[in-house]
Formats: structure tokens, C-alpha cells, sequence
């Protein structure tokens, strides 16, 4: 059996809202968090989880963490349901919520680490060892006696990291960990984790809106709606089937030459050029490049795919989210 | 003993942050003194103006006025994670980063925290416990000393466990500060007095719901030599013992809001 077997998870949040002005009364309304969401993870794999505001993706990070118990459906991890005997089961998996510090903050993050030693009876020669590989690994062995108030947050993030992997875990549970990270941050946490899920085969689910966070690491993408999973494959194949159209950039060498298009194309003007985006399917570039030559000579010309970001925003307002 | 370890060692590390700002530590630490020397201000006025209460000399009221200040600043001090930052714990959701680590969550938010600007205050019950017994010539048997220092480490279980009903109302999102503020905070300025000076009403509340009198009044009185309520000699051993009872309810009380936030969430 695979090592995540999740099926028909359901889980309702009520929420209480004054009603009227005035009114004293408070209308309960429940919000379906997720609905029948299943899948199945084998260990080793590195998976990404994404979806809008509120999909539900937090959620399923904190039932899978054993934060929270759902109100159908079940879960195995490792062969444990995550909300039954939790001091048991939270010993085998870490969890990194990207907004939520869980080291002391005015201490240096060694005593902290040393206090997590403690928390998860880790003996010391296998703390020793994890220590210094993981600080290898985070670059972390200048900071190892800085306090973690005044790091950055991008190696407040690696310490975060590092705390949450003392512990040897099979499987580690991330919320958003690029959440506000520089670009230098965000590739060297993305190293990090490729390097942690191959040497150690743990098994890692992150929750992101960074498209490029899953392009470079997650061979598989899940993608949540509010509540349901809509999508469940690889990335590129969720693209392909959104990626259809391209931005030209274009200049001409006089000023007054406008390209004469058909209405499927989206023309328009910006600065001294056009921006036309067109669907090959649709119009064959060869058409369009004749089209476009007939209205004069062209100085430049660029063209480009669309942003992932975009396609993303695309494929959210087709599901409807 | 690795949970006492664990305890201890968290202490070290939060004593150590919070010396990070030692002039913050400074002035908070004497705003503390000023605010439980005013409190015995009021015992010293009493005392002035009326020299005994019932059958209670000076003495003997300086006495349960330090016995009460010695137990609740102990218990503030060591007991911060619950008495003071519970709530913000779970308003704040860092109580879910406690549920992932394998430990009893009780004993994390005990970990959590601890108030050494209280040792002024603790100081200022010890100034009113060694004057108290002075006057009254307490007779410091072993046996006396023994029955002092159960009195204070179950009156610490008790204060805690007084606390814990705020925390669990607060898990079921309850705003119900004043409610179990009216135990906590009020039954220490009621039980600084000797319980039988109270009207009966109060007087069962503090012994039966709060046994605020049971733990401390009635082991005090015995070291004082006027046993209160006329009771023997082993019911002063005895009764401290109350506090355990209310702690273990607490605690299971708190389990179960504990399975309530697992399965409402934040």
C-alpha cells in the first residue's frame, strides 16, 4: 500500500456571523473546507499542493499533521491515522508552517535545536550527526549562535527548517515555505529540499502559490479547488492544456503601420508598438507573420509563451474558482 | 524525570531571553514590587486601625497575607505558560505548532513560559510570612516547616488548576475573562484574610468550589496554633491534599476542549 493513502476526507468549519444590524442573533454558517478529497502518495515522492486562497490546502496540511480531525473519510500515513494517538504518530513527521515560527526567538537557534533534542528524545550521537549534516546542507553553520530575532527571513527560514528535521522524519509536511523569500532564499531552499528527498527518501508535500517552486521541484502537482481536488498529474500535462496561447511584441519602422488582424487575436497598441497575443491553434503563426509583414516593414519582434502565473489564473477561472 | 529535565531546561532558556532586555527586566521586576507592597499596605493599615480581626492577631494576618503571596507569585512565576500566555496561544494558533511535537500539551505550555519578574513580589510574601510568625512566636517544628511547604506546593496545583478553567473556555472561544478572573485574582484578594471572617456564602465557595481555605487556611491556622473550624491536627494534613483533586478534574476538563479544538480548528 502507498505510503499517504488519504480517502473521502470531509472536513465543515462553522462560522458564526452577526446577522442583521442591530440583531443580537448570530447566523451559523458552515464552510465546507474539503469534500471527499482522496489520494494516494508513495514514499519518497515530492508533491506539490496548490490551489487559491482558502481551497482548503492548509486544511489538509493540518488533518495529515494531526492538527486537526476530519469529520469523514480517513487517512493512513506510514500505516497511522494522523489523529489518533498523536504524541506517536508526530514523531515520524515534521511540519514547517511558513507564517508560524516554532523556534524561541531570542535564544541562539543552537539551544534551541538542543531543546528540540529533548522534545523528541533524540539521542545524542544521532543528533550530533543530523545537526552538523543539516547545517551543512542550510548553510547554517555561521548562525548556529545568532538568536533567531535577528535573522533575516530567509535564514530564519532555514533555521526553521533544520529545527524541524532534527527529528529524522519520514515525511515533512510544508505550508507555504517561500512565502515573502528573495530569490536567492527561494532557490537554496528548493536546492535544500530536492537534496533532503533524496538522501534521506523523505517523503515531502508542500503548499505554495509560487509556480516556479513547483516547476522546479515537484515532478507531481494536486491541484485543490474549495474543497475538492481538481487535478491530480504532472505539471506539464496541466499545462498543455491551458499553455495554448503566445504574446508577440512588435515594432514597426514607421509609425503609422497597423497590423490588419482578425478578431480572434488580441491587439494592443503599448509605446511605440503592439502587443498581440494569438492562439497558434487558431491562427497558424505563418498566417500571422504574413498578416503582420503586409502592414510594413517590422524593425523588432519577440515572441514570447505566456507566464505560469497566468495560466494558472486561467485555469482557476475555468474551474470555476 | 526527562519531562522534569525537559521542564527545567526550557526554564534556562527562557530565563536567558528574557535577560536579552535586562533595563526592561529591571523596571518591570520593581513595578511588581511597588504594586504587591502597596498590597500589604492595605494589611498594614488594617492591622493599625483594628489590631485583630475576630480571633486573628497582627501577627496571624500578616501571615496568610504572605502565605497567599508566597503561593499565587510561585505560581505565576512557574506556572506563566498557564496563567498568563494560554490564551493568546490559541488565539494566535501557535498552540497547533505544540500539537505536532510528541509531548502531553499541558506539559509544552507549562514549558512555554515562566515570569521571573514575580521573585519581588515572592519576596514581599516571605518579608510578610517571617514578620507574621514573629509575631505570633510560631514554633518552627520540623513538623510546622513540613506543613508550610505542602501547603504552598498544593496551593501552586490548585491556583493552576484555577486557571485551567480559563484556558478551557477560552479553547471553546468563550469571552469569559471575568468569570474565572473572579477565582483566580479574586480568590487570592479574598483568601489573603482568613476564610471565617468572610459571610457563609463566600465562606463555602472558598472552601468547597475554590478550596482556597482548605489548602491554606487550615494548614496555617494549625501552624499558628488556632486551628480554624475547630478541626484535628490530621485534617490540616489532610486537606491541602484538595487541590490535587480540582487539578485532576482540570486536567481532564482540558483534555476534552482539547479534542474540541482538534476537531473545530482555528
Amino acid at each position: 500500500m502507498s505510503y499517504i493513502h488519504v480517502q473521502h476526507l470531509s472536513k465543515r468549519f462553522q462560522t458564526r456571523k452577526k446577522s442583521e444590524r442591530r440583531s443580537l442573533r448570530r447566523e451559523k454558517t458552515t464552510i465546507q473546507a474539503l469534500e471527499d478529497v482522496s489520494f494516494d502518495i508513495e514514499q519518497g515522492e515530492l508533491i506539490g499542493y496548490i490551489g487559491p486562497n482558502g481551497a482548503g490546502k492548509s486544511t489538509t496540511v493540518k488533518i495529515l499533521s494531526g492538527i486537526l480531525t476530519p469529520d469523514e473519510g480517513d487517512a493512513l500515513v506510514g500505516g497511522r491515522i494522523p489523529w489518533k494517538n498523536r504524541k506517536e504518530y508526530v514523531k515520524n513527521i515534521g511540519v514547517v508552517f511558513g507564517q508560524r515560527m516554532q523556534l524561541w526567538w531570542d535564544v541562539p537557534i543552537l539551544d534551541s535545536y538542543s531543546l528540540l533534542k529533548d522534545i523528541y528524545r533524540i539521542p545524542e550521537a544521532a543528533y550530533q550527526k543530523r545537526l552538523s549534516e543539516l547545517a551543512e546542507a542550510l548553510n547554517l553553520g555561521d548562525l548556529l549562535r545568532t538568536p533567531l530575532r535577528q535573522m533575516s527571513l530567509g535564514q530564519r527560514m532555514r533555521a526553521e527548517l533544520c529545527g524541524s528535521l532534527l527529528h529524522q522524519p519520514e515525511m515533512l509536511f510544508l505550508d507555504e515555505p517561500t512565502i515573502g523569500l528573495d530569490a536567492v532564499s527561494k532557490l537554496a531552499l528548493r536546492d535544500f529540499l530536492k537534496w533532503e528527498n533524496r538522501e534521506h527518501r523523505t517523503t515531502i508535500l508542500l503548499t505554495t502559490h509560487d509556480m516556479e517552486d513547483i516547476a522546479a521541484l515537484c515532478p507531481r502537482v494536486m491541484v485543490l479547488g474549495p474543497g475538492r481536488k481538481l487535478y491530480d498529474g504532472s505539471l506539464q500535462d496541466l499545462l498543455r492544456h491551458y499553455d495554448k496561447a503566445r504574446t508577440v511584441e512588435i515594432r514597426y519602422d514607421r509609425d503609422e503601420s497597423v497590423p490588419d488582424l482578425p478578431e480572434s487575436v488580441q491587439t494592443r497598441k503599448e509605446g511605440d508598438g503592439f502587443r498581440i497575443i494569438y492562439e497558434p491553434e487558431k491562427l497558424p503563426t505563418a498566417e500571422l507573420l504574413s498578416l503582420l509583414q503586409q502592414a510594413g516593414p517590422i524593425r523588432e519582434m519577440t515572441v514570447q509563451p505566456q507566464n505560469i502565473d497566468h495560466l494558472i489564473a486561467d485555469m482557476y477561472r475555468e474551474m470555476g474558482l | 524525570m526527562n519531562t522534569v529535565r525537559l521542564y527545567l531546561r526550557s526554564m534556562g532558556i527562557l530565563l536567558k531571553s528574557q535577560l536579552q532586555y535586562p533595563l526592561s527586566f529591571l523596571l518591570q521586576t520593581m513595578a511588581q514590587l511597588i504594586m504587591e507592597g502597596g498590597e500589604m499596605l492595605a494589611v498594614v493599615l488594617l492591622v493599625d486601625r483594628f489590631d485583630h480581626l475576630n480571633q486573628w492577631s497582627a501577627g496571624d494576618l500578616y501571615f496568610f497575607f504572605g502565605l497567599m503571596s508566597v503561593t499565587f507569585y510561585i505560581t505565576e512565576c512557574f506556572g506563566r505558560g498557564i496563567t498568563g500566555s494560554f490564551p493568546s496561544m490559541v488565539r494566535t494558533g501557535q498552540l497547533d505548532t505544540l500539537l505536532i511535537r510528541p509531548r502531553g500539551i499541558l506539559t509544552q505550555v507549562l514549558c512555554s513560559a515562566v515570569d521571573p519578574r514575580r521573585i519581588t513580589c515572592i519576596a514581599v510574601g516571605i518579608v510578610s510570612l517571617t514578620l507574621g510568625s514573629r509575631m505570633s512566636r510560631v514554633d518552627w517544628t520540623a513538623a510546622n516547616i513540613l506543613l508550610l511547604a505542602e501547603s504552598i506546593f498544593c496551593g501552586f496545583w490548585l491556583i493552576l488548576g484555577l486557571f485551567l478553567i480559563e484556558a478551557i473556555l477560552c479553547i471553546h472561544s468563550v469571552k469569559s475573562v471575568e468569570i474565572a478572573n473572579a477565582l483566580t485574582y479574586g480568590g487570592r484578594s479574598a483568601c489573603q484574610y482568613p476564610v471565617d471572617a468572610f459571610p457563609r456564602s463566600l465562606r463555602t465557595l472558598f472552601t468547597v468550589i475554590a478550596p482556597f481555605a482548605l489548602v491554606m487556611h487550615v494548614p496555617a491556622s494549625r501552624i499558628l496554633g488556632k486551628p480554624i473550624f475547630g478541626w484535628p491536627d490530621w485534617a490540616a494534613w489532610l486537606s491541602p491534599l484538595s487541590s490535587f483533586v480540582l487539578f485532576a478534574i482540570m486536567v481532564f476538563l482540558f483534555a476534552k476542549a482539547m479534542r474540541f479544538y482538534r476537531s473545530t480548528g482555528s
